[in-house]
């Protein structure tokens, strides 16, 4: 209970003026509840209900007294909070709010999936992008992200990356050559142009899907980044296992896109404590042997230009 | 206090999960690949399927006509070159034996093998085709081994790469998509015979990129036992002289984000290898533009050829000849084709393309002629697999030989897998 103690210790901080029991139980009480809603919105916030976050952290700011450093610090958060709630009026006067409700009933606590992919062919399930979006609820947008994609030794590293909507990936190359990365994929057509070792250069992603990432100049690099839009998402590693934390429990669909299949594969499952999936992925992609430069003209790398 | 709000606040979630995958080096890139296609036509040719005109008594007769002129597929294989029992000198394609009947065909079955070990930068790449004919002796099925090379890449900060064994050509830009899965269009252009043969030696490429133009020069240089003639017009592989052929192309290319422009120069010398007589000459000299600018492409190439004459014993692709005649030809083609965009289903491209081209050539002793061609046609990706071409070949007789019905209607299916 670390906000017991610091409401403690704040309440036990010399004062100026003299020290009396009933100020000194009030200060407490209110400590006690400014760390209340703090948390319960902190909770609430990470399981995507952002609403109740709203709320706890609305009623928050109606204390009287409220410490203008914690107003400065909880008002953007709340005002995020009320907006991804869906609710664009965020109040701001303290007169029409009602009091905060400090008892909190219990919420559903949030649980870790696992699971493994399996197939994948002769790449095997590695790198194989595992999303769940609820089917009983709402799925909250995720917090976009900016990643570092690296261009490394003719080769996108990592190979595969997942990020949430919205989030940017700063494209580095860390070769002494040039390359030229572009996606032609209708989930983000881009072209950034030659740049030289160490150069890096930034490019945003709003829409969700799979961007093939390809270089204009070496036909044989290949990468794809996977714009996703929940925050419950994870790559397969090298074994085909996967985690994904933070589930509230409840019934999702869950997607697996690899780079070997040709369509995703999707099922229904029910997230509660201890949940094991198991997911097999087909290899029936067929691989382009002549990947297309960023005018969408076939290559053939054997020529190696 | 501020500081401890902050801190919980902003503190990284739990969601912590691997975000990212790259498989081992050592693991990539994987051993092996097959790769390939089947190319399945459809033909219709006028007449007998030939350029020889009726009543035309020439000899030689494929002196005196283009008979590459009615092509059915991408290899450039003709509907027939049946000259009614004159005389030719080889100086011909291979034929389909379909005549004026309308047929389906096998044109090829190809087979693309490629190994690149991962400790080391080389990458191995063999082509062996299957090339179902039915000639006047019933099955002449052919396997080739269109290409077979080893190409190393010493230097991993030079885009530098050496090649030995048979492989493309160099020279030009046809050869870049000779294949019937990579070609827009179905037919080759009537200047291909010259540029796009594949040969046996080495082959060393080199490009500096200039980023602040978006630029790149590059230099493709070849020395080789034949030179870019087709197979059919120069002995496969082997040297007759004992001499090489020297080939190379510069090129420029621009990248901007939504334009590209690619031209280049080429240039061939050495001894005509398809005699045995290494003071006699052949010397090719080309220039080639390529634009693209928002799904409209422009292809175009300009070629001037010239062999000497030499003495008896000629031998190409099609056995022995008797003549090494002085010959002398230009031409070029200018393709313009536009591609559709299309949605993510089983439509993948649209590209409707027409074709313009030219040929002048004189046989030593012969009048100089010149044809001409209008090919229009359309390309269709379904899915990754398969592809639909029809395209209509219109031959003209300009001058200095006799006018021929043998205009052509094809098309191809290819199912790449």
């Amino acid at each position: 209970m670390p906000w017991l103690m610091v409401a403690v210790l704040l309440a036990a901080a010399p004062e100026k003026k003299p020290a009396r029991d009933r100020t000194m139980l009030q200060l407490i009480e209110r400590q006690n509840q400014i760390a209340s809603l703090l948390t319960a919105g902190r909770l609430a916030w990470d399981n995507g209900d952002f609403a109740t976050a709203a709320a706890r952290w609305e009623a928050l700011l109606k204390i009287e007294g409220l410490p203008a450093d914690v107003e400065r610090a909880v008002r953007p958060f709340a005002q995020e909070a009320r907006t991804r709630a869906g609710t664009p009026e965020f109040p701001g006067s303290k007169q029409d709010i009602p009091p905060p409700e400090v008892a909190e009933p219990p919420k559903p606590v949030p649980v870790n999936v696992s699971g493994t992919v399996s197939g994948g062919g002769s790449a095997g399930p590695g790198g194989a992008v595992i999303t769940l979006r609820r089917t009983d609820g709402w799925t909250p947008k995720p917090q976009p992200l900016q990643k570092p994609l690296l261009e490394k030794e003719k080769r996108f590293v990592p190979h595969v990356l997942a990020v949430p909507q919205g989030s940017s990936i700063d494209f580095k190359n860390e070769d002494d050559i040039f390359h030229n990365v572009f996606s032609l994929s209708p989930a983000a057509k881009f072209d950034t142009g030659l740049h030289k070792g160490g150069a890096q250069t930034t490019v945003k992603f709003d829409k969700a899907g799979v961007v093939e990432l390809l270089c204009n100049i070496h036909a044989s690099m290949l990468g794809y980044l996977v714009v996703v839009d929940t925050p419950w998402y994870a790559v397969a590693d090298g074994s085909g296992a996967f985690q994904i934390r933070n589930v509230p429990p409840g019934e999702y669909e869950a997607s697996v896109w690899h780079e070997s299949s040709n369509a995703t594969v999707k099922r229904k499952v029910t997230v509660a404590d201890g949940a094991q999936l198991a997911f097999t992925v087909p290899a029936d992609k067929r691989t382009n042997p002549f990947p297309p430069d960023k005018y969408g003209k076939p290559r053939q790398p054997q020529l190696g230009y | 206090m501020r500081a401890g709000v902050l801190v919980l606040l902003c503190a990284p979630s739990a969601l912590a999960q691997a975000d990212a995958y790259s498989p081992p080096a050592a693991s990539q890139p994987s051993g092996l690949q097959i790769n390939g296609y089947a190319d399945v036509g459809f033909a219709a040719a006028q007449g007998n399927g030939t350029s020889f005109a009726p009543g035309d008594t020439r000899i030689p007769a494929d002196y005196g006509v283009d008979p590459f002129a009615t092509a059915v597929n991408s290899r450039g294989d003709v509907a027939s070159t049946d000259s009614g029992g004159r005389f030719t000198n080889g100086f011909l394609p291979r034929s389909m034996n379909i005549g004026g009947q309308a047929s389906i065909f096998l044109s090829t079955f190809d087979v693309d093998l490629k190994y690149v070990p991962s400790t080391v930068p080389l990458l191995l790449f063999g082509r062996v085709q299957f090339l179902p004919r039915y000639g006047g002796s019933g099955n002449d099925t052919r396997v080739i081994v269109e290409q077979a090379f080893a190409k190393i890449a010493p230097f991993s900060s030079l885009e530098l790469a050496f090649s030995i064994g048979k492989f493309d050509s160099v020279f030009g830009i046809e050869y870049l998509e000779n294949e019937a899965n990579l070609r827009t269009n179905i037919t080759p252009s009537l200047i291909a015979r010259y540029t796009t043969g594949q040969s046996l030696g080495l082959k060393a490429f080199y490009r500096i990129q200039i980023p602040g133009i978006w630029s790149a020069v590059s230099l493709n240089a070849a020395v080789t036992n034949g030179g870019t003639l087709v197979e059919t017009l120069s002995p496969p592989d082997i040297s007759l002289v004992g001499r090489p052929i020297g080939s190379a192309r510069l090129g420029y290319e621009l990248n901007l984000p939504s334009v590209e422009v690619k031209a280049g120069v080429s240039g061939e010398y050495g001894p005509r290898n398809d005699q045995h007589d290494p003071t006699v000459r052949q010397w090719l000299l080309g220039a080639d533009l390529r634009v693209v600018f928002k799904g409209l492409s422009l292809s175009a190439e300009a070629v001037k050829v010239h062999q000497d004459e030499g003495a008896a014993d000629k031998s190409n692709g099609l056995g022995p000849q008797t003549l090494v005649s002085e010959f002398v030809a230009r031409g070029a083609y200018a393709t313009l084709s536009y591609t559709l965009p299309v949605s993510d289903g089983a439509l993948r491209k649209f590209i409707p393309y027409l074709r313009y081209e030219r040929r002048r050539a004189q046989f030593e002793g012969f009048p100089a002629y010149t044809v001409d061609r209008w090919t229009i046609g359309f390309r269709v990706d379904l899915w990754e697999e398969l592809i639909v071409k029809a395209e209509g070949l219109l031959n003209g007789e300009v001058s200095g030989l006799p006018k021929v019905d043998n205009n052509v209607f094809t098309s191809s299916f290819v199912y790449q897998f």
